[in-house]
């Protein structure tokens, strides 16, 4: 267990500012927040690397304020692993296990069993100077969980790693997290990673806890709007009518289009759906055509990687976000007739939650911004 | 394409070729420039260097060699050479360890005062040290614990205080190099702050420190001015191969001088060599 109470520190333009978190034992909780928002500052005051002058931090029921960091029992992997260069990955793992028994047999049993479970026996022997993003990550990883500690805490573990790497490794994490029922702190900016991983999710932004929920709550409930400024703005979708048409999915009448939905209760007046669930065609896509529609691409706005494209879709304006080599092959252009698909297990019901929710009526305050 | 080649001709007539001349033109002048300063520098020390060695006569050079005056000066010289540059390590790791990774009031002036010794003129610091002896705390020491005056120990003294600046400095950046998150790692995983320094630092710093142990003890084998103002220059006593060099000139005995310039060459070639092996070992970090 983990609880952080009105922590505040600050280094230089980084800062944080009356941080109250509670994590429960065997949690998954990602901390979400964009670059500078404090996030590694926090996981440092955590690992005992910053000391902490305002506010307290208790580990397992201790007050851990005055303890350094190796005796909190911590396992962490920051951000670029910081493998030590002079030494292979097998002794990378062990460094820490070196630190607690002098009984080489236990050492190198742990050692393989640890490597065994994150998969890189094969690695053993190699130089961590050879190895590929991925291979260091993992060896960064079981370097940290060797000693059994009681927290991991993990600095963007995904972040320098390509994309597929990053996928497979997300799963891996979780896998290795259910197995070993390790309280996790996983810091991102990955807005993805977050809602794949998290049992829940802090959004920290500015130095300050935003909102802390379910990915579920924090995505689709957000209860303040410098959540969903963060989050990117969602499409929110006006509904006059809705009806059950099978277990577990209604449909709703959205001005005009008839979008499916995947839910179970009470009539609703609004749905939310991110611009990433939001699927571009120039064709009519040969899906079952569930939630596919026609529009015209009012506008379209390039950032670094990715493309954001506005519809006209009969009376509703749709937002939707594409990687930018995607949006490069298709060709598309402002006035262009295109498909947009909902994405069916992406839509949610946006419920009202409390009263500093954004407007939801927000189509035309969003005219300016895609 | 006859658009282009008029377009390319007019381009040529109106002087743009004639730019790009000036604009090579003006490079090569650069280029010469720079390797022609190289070059006339290179044929000064060749020159320095054919004058040894059309000035010697060899036989006489290698009966010099051999004599009990030039192997007690190597044998003193790569003594305290090596002890003061001991020395100077051992005070350099930790000094400039805290002054590398620790912020506090006055660590730039700190800093700055600790590369005094660098800049100052060796013969300076040998008389600041002579005349720190002669001051009642100065005397107590030299009568009582150990005699620097005049003796080898002052050569040692002398040494040191010249070399340990430069062996700050050296690791100093060498420290500067490893990122603090190493040793953070190492706290993480169960390391106390000096368990993480003897575990990480240390090995991280290794060739750093290799480096610099060695460039301290070519500065320390080469020192004359602060050791001849401590030690004097006396014969078979505080007779080490600068002073020795000294002591043949003024005895207007060249071949001897020569001899030892010869051996000061020798094993400044050597140090090079070994610098370059450990500069090649160094870890990516």
């Amino acid at each position: 267990m983990i609880e952080i109470k009105d922590l505040s520190i600050t280094l230089g333009k980084f800062f944080l500012k009356d941080i109250n978190l509670s994590i429960s034992d065997r949690e998954y909780f990602v901390v979400l927040g964009p670059t500078g928002a404090g996030k590694t500052i926090l996981l440092e005051c955590i690992a005992g690397l910053r000391r902490t002058k305002h506010g307290e931090i208790w580990l397992g029921g201790n007050n851990v304020n005055k303890l350094p960091p190796e005796q909190r029992n911590i396992g962490y992997v920051p951000q670029d692993y910081v493998l030590f260069p002079f030494l292979n990955v097998l002794n990378n793992i062990t460094f820490g296990l070196k630190q607690t028994t002098d009984n080489k047999n236990k050492i190198k049993e742990k050692a393989h069993e640890i490597a065994d479970l994150i998969g890189i026996s094969h690695l053993l022997e190699r130089d961590t100077v050879s190895l590929s993003g991925g291979e260091k990550q993992r060896v960064a990883l079981a370097r940290a969980l060797a000693s059994s500690p009681k927290i991991l805490l993990l600095d963007e573990p995904l972040s320098a790693l390509d994309l597929q790497t990053a996928r497979y490794l997300r799963f891996e994490l979780k896998k290795i997290h259910r197995d070993l029922g390790i309280t996790t702190v996983h810091i991102t900016h990955n807005q993805m990673e977050a809602e794949e991983m998290a049992d829940r999710v802090a959004i920290l932004n500015k130095g300050e806890i935003n909102q802390v929920g379910t990915a579920e709550e924090i995505f689709f409930h957000p209860t303040n709007a410098a959540v969903m400024n963060y989050l990117g703005r969602p499409n929110i979708l006006d509904c006059e009518d809705c009806r059950i048409i099978g277990q577990g999915i209604m449909e709703a009448d959205c001005r005009g289009l008839k979008i499916i939905v995947p839910h179970d209760g009470k009539p609703f007046k609004r749905i939310i759906i991110y611009p990433r669930d939001v699927y571009v065609d120039k064709l009519n896509p040969g899906c079952n055509k569930v939630n596919c529609f026609k529009g015209i691409i009012t506008d379209i706005k390039t950032s670094a990687n990715t493309v954001r494209l506005r519809f006209k879709v009969g009376e509703n304006m749709i937002r939707s976000e594409l990687p930018y080599h995607v949006f490069d092959e298709m060709g598309l252009s402002e006035g262009m007739e295109a498909f947009v698909q909902l994405s069916l297990r992406r839509i949610k019901i946006f419920e009202r939650s409390n009263r500093n929710e954004p407007s939801a009526g927000n189509n035309q305050s969003s005219k300016d911004r895609i | 394409m006859p658009e282009a080649t008029g377009n390319y001709d007019s381009a040529n007539k109106t002087g743009i070729l004639t730019g790009w001349r000036k604009f090579f033109s003006a490079n090569r002048l650069f280029n010469t420039t720079t390797v022609g300063v190289l070059v006339v520098l290179l044929l000064f020390l060749a020159a320095i260097f054919i004058s040894l060695l059309t000035y010697t006569k060899w036989d006489t050079l290698l009966a010099a060699v051999g004599s009990s005056e030039i192997l007690f000066a190597i044998g003193l010289s790569l003594v305290t050479a090596t002890v003061s540059t001991v020395l100077a390590i051992i005070i350099a790791v930790p000094i400039a360890y805290t002054i590398s990774k620790n912020e506090f009031f006055g660590k730039s002036l700190i800093d700055t005062l600790l590369d005094l010794p660098i800049v100052i003129s060796p013969v300076a610091i040998g008389a600041a040290l002579l005349v720190f002896f002669s001051t009642p705390l100065g005397s107590a020491i030299n009568n009582n614990l150990i005699n620097f005056v005049f003796s080898v120990p002052g050569i040692i003294l002398a040494q040191f205080t010249v070399v340990s600046a430069l062996a700050i400095r050296l690791l100093k950046s060498t420290f500067d190099s490893i990122d603090l998150r190493y040793e953070q790692v190492g706290r993480t995983l169960g390391c106390s702050k000096p368990q993480a320094f003897i575990r990480i630092i240390l090995p991280l710093a290794r060739n750093g420190l290799i480096a610099a142990a060695i460039l301290t003890w070519a500065r320390a084998i080469g020192e004359y001015g602060a050791s001849v103002t401590l030690a004097g220059a006396i014969g078979m006593k505080t007779e080490t191969l600068p002073i020795a060099i000294s002591l043949n000139l003024l005895n207007a005995d060249i071949e001897k001088a020569i001899a030892i310039i010869f051996i000061l060459v020798i094993i400044a070639v050597f140090n090079l060599f070994i610098l370059r092996i450990v500069a090649k070992q160094s870890y990516r970090l």
